[in-house]
């Protein structure tokens, strides 16, 4: 029995300091993560978040899921406090986050939802603003994706997850991160950040609008929108999805197989002639550009000067830009004023190429005689050359 | 009548001596007779440079905001303007061939031997006078290349020890380039270089005529232990004909060169646009460039780029004073031509490998 007390004592030894151990190995990870962190570049300690905000009982090294927000807010709620580091900082955070999806499940006790640190890190925190924050543009698409790509997780909660492909295959990601145009739209651009939550049938339209204003504007002052509102669907995702958002093709424009339109239309439903007309509208442009393009490029590629050309190419793209974003009053007139004007800048851009191309033609023609005349005048002189006396000495 | 128009003439324009002198010139006939035609295709060169230098003047306009779209005006709409520009650019670095070769030559052959030191220096500080019509014809189509590659030009002045900050600020007519820089290489482009070489030019040709045709010391000497006169060739018109069948190759040349390979404008000069890349300068500075490229930053305490001016400067003088240094043994002369063929043998292989990088920065 002796025995059986010795060995248990030294088995409860051996696993307290193995925890102390543990313990010591965390503090020491998070005191070395937080020497990049902001606040403590702000002067603030470690016990300013662990000292359990004056409650000694609830002092701990680690704070509970449920305390991080409130504790984050004892700050960041507090312009007086907050604007001593930055006067334009924002303090609206925590309560945005309460009316959140994420805020309203914690407050319910949902410990497996997102929290202040889930996004910003813990010991390591960076500012928003800094490339490296793992909610920086660059960055935000892949830290929503922890969690809402998990399709377990988001199982848990009744939901189906998000491919992170969906999002990163699209136009926006597209721009985001290839062409690190940061303007571009991530998560949290759309679904907010702090108030998270996703849009509603209705709202969807104004988020997109937020950038797309002129096809937004067009799209509720055409006959659409009536339509749409009426069956519930949710504008702008019906033709461009809403993740998977790729970049617009003509051919979406049109009747047959795996055109957008023709998920609801025909060709013996109203609007046909419609469709049709803008398509053959958007596909005139195109190969006109196409056709135009590749004359001026013939000229440029021989020398020529064609900026003039290359001028009126540019407007025919602006108008091409435009005719595309008429597609959305669904009418036929708009769009075909601002197709036809397309495709005048485009037998213009065309003429002035060709002109070039004339012009090269007959500089070489022109060549051709000046270099016989030379030729002619080279002969004759060494003709007079040949026939002159040898040179005397 | 002819005879009386003739005698009027000649009574008001006393040329008679200078005719006389021309029917009696002769020219050596030798193996290395031709490069007597290299300083002749130079000064055909400088005339089409005149010429279409002052055609071009009609329409260019010196000011940072009209300079581009000028030469874009003449290349575009002005009848056979971008002819004239075409070749006022491919005849200018022709002609800088043109000099080198001239200058190479009378090197090897030795033709700056006493008495025509004069003519060797009057003829280096005419080739420094084309570089540096090079240099300042550069910048003034304003494009994006050129203000780039005169921005560093420019910089490369401040190495100059003492001079160096005053140098740079006159020459760009301020801190950094600009649309006074222009204007300032403008000026010097059409009125302080030319107005320079026209008398240089002048002093050099009547040296020439004064002293004639230099003989290459073997072939004198070759004459002399056969005891037979050198073979030559009346200057007129049997010279002048085969100077004028040259000088039309070099025409149908740029005519071809213009037509098939018309000089780029390329895109305006934007100041607060990033440097773009393969910024260089004319061909025939590259291999400076590229000695700029090895220097190393300091040298026992001095800057490399100083130590690269330095030795620039040095071997310039060098250059300039030839006649005045150079031992008239033939060993000596043997071993300058070998030193001088080394060099230019270096300084081509610079040239290709700055024009290598350039092509390789460009895929």
């Amino acid at each position: 029995m002796t025995t059986l007390r010795v060995v248990i004592g030294c088995a409860a030894m051996l696993f307290a300091s193995v925890g102390v151990v543990q313990t010591q190995d965390r503090v020491e990870a998070a005191r070395k993560a937080f020497e990049g962190d902001v606040h403590m570049a702000a002067g603030l300690q470690c016990a300013a978040c662990h000292s359990g905000g004056g409650d000694a009982a609830a002092s701990s090294y680690a704070v509970e899921r449920t305390r991080i927000a409130p504790m984050c807010a004892r700050c960041h709620s507090d312009p007086a406090y907050m604007r001593q580091f930055d006067p334009q900082v924002r303090t609206d955070q925590y309560s945005q986050y309460l009316t959140s999806a994420h805020g309203r499940d914690m407050a319910r006790g949902e410990l497996r939802v997102a929290t202040c640190s889930d996004c910003h890190g813990v010991h390591g925190v960076v500012r928003a603003s800094d490339p490296r924050a793992p909610v920086a543009p660059l960055h935000v698409a892949k830290t929503c994706a922890t969690c809402h790509a998990d399709r377990v997780r988001m199982a848990a909660f009744g939901r189906e997850a998000t491919p992170f492909a969906d999002w990163s295959t699209s136009v926006h990601a597209t721009a985001l991160l290839k062409r690190g145009d940061t303007s571009a739209p991530a998560c949290s651009t759309c679904h907010g950040s702090h108030g998270a939550t996703p849009p509603g049938v209705t709202e969807v339209a104004n988020v997109c609008a937020q950038c797309h204003v002129r096809e937004a504007d067009l799209f509720r002052a055409s006959p659409k929108k009536a339509i749409f509102d009426g069956m519930g669907q949710a504008e702008c995702l019906v033709c461009h999805e809403n993740h998977a958002i790729h970049q617009p093709a003509d051919a979406w424009v049109g009747l047959e197989q795996g055109a957008v339109c023709a998920t609801c239309h025909d060709a013996s439903t109203k609007g046909a002639q419609t469709i049709n007309g803008v398509r053959l509208g958007l596909d005139a442009l195109t190969r006109g550009l196409a056709s135009a393009e590749s004359v001026v490029e013939r000229a440029r590629r021989a020398g020529m000067l064609v900026d003039d050309a290359r001028v009126m190419l540019q407007e025919a793209r602006e108008h091409q830009i435009q005719a595309r974003v008429l597609v959305h009053t669904f009418a036929d007139k708009p769009f075909a004023d601002v197709a036809a004007k397309g495709l005048e800048a485009v037998q213009r851009a065309e003429r002035a190429g060709e002109v070039a191309l004339e012009e090269l033609q007959y500089r070489r023609r022109g060549l051709a005689v000046a270099t016989l005349v030379i030729i002619g005048f080279l002969i004759t002189l060494g003709w007079k050359i040949r026939r002159l006396a040898a040179p005397g000495s | 009548m002819r005879r009386r128009l003739d005698a009027w003439v000649r009574e008001r324009l006393p040329l008679e001596p200078l005719v006389e002198a021309v029917r009696h010139k002769t020219v050596p006939q030798h193996r290395s007779s031709f490069a007597y035609y290299l300083g002749g295709m130079t000064l055909f060169l400088f005339g089409i440079q005149v010429g279409t230098g002052a055609l071009l003047l009609l329409y260019y306009r010196p000011s940072a905001s009209e300079a581009y779209e000028s030469v874009q005006f003449i290349m575009t709409r002005v009848p056979f303007g971008w002819l004239v520009r075409s070749i006022h650019a491919w005849s200018a670095n022709l002609m800088v061939a043109a000099a080198v070769a001239h200058l190479v030559s009378v090197l090897f052959l030795h033709s700056y031997r006493r008495p025509r030191e004069l003519t060797w220096v009057s003829g280096v500080l005419l080739l420094g006078l084309t570089l540096a019509f090079g240099f300042t014809g550069y910048l003034l189509p304003w494009n994006q290349l050129a203000f780039f590659a005169t921005r560093v030009g420019t910089d490369m002045a401040a190495a100059v020890p003492f001079a160096g900050d005053f140098l740079v600020r006159f020459t760009r007519g301020g801190a950094d380039v600009t649309g006074a820089t222009l204007t300032r290489l403008f000026g010097m482009h059409v009125a302080i270089l030319p107005m320079i070489a026209t008398v240089l030019v002048a002093v050099h040709l009547l040296l020439v005529q004064a002293h004639g045709m230099s003989v290459p010391p073997g072939v004198e000497r070759n004459a002399q232990q056969a005891g037979r006169p050198i073979r030559s060739l009346p200057f007129l018109p049997h010279f002048v004909l085969r100077e004028l069948f040259g000088w039309t190759v070099a025409l149908a040349l740029l005519a071809g060169l213009s037509a098939f390979y018309p000089w780029e404008l390329g895109t305006k000069a934007d100041p607060f646009a990033p440097a773009p890349a393969g910024i260089r300068p004319e061909w025939y500075f590259l291999w400076m460039f590229q000695v700029l490229k090895y220097a190393p930053a300091t040298l026992l305490g001095i800057p490399g780029e100083v130590l690269v001016f330095a030795g620039l400067g040095i071997g310039g003088v060098l250059v300039l004073l030839l006649p005045f240094w150079a031992s008239r043994t033939d060993r000596w002369r043997r071993a300058l031509v070998g030193v001088a063929a080394c060099a230019l043998l270096v300084m081509a292989a610079l040239t290709v490998i700055a024009l290598m990088a350039d092509g390789g920065a460009h895929k």
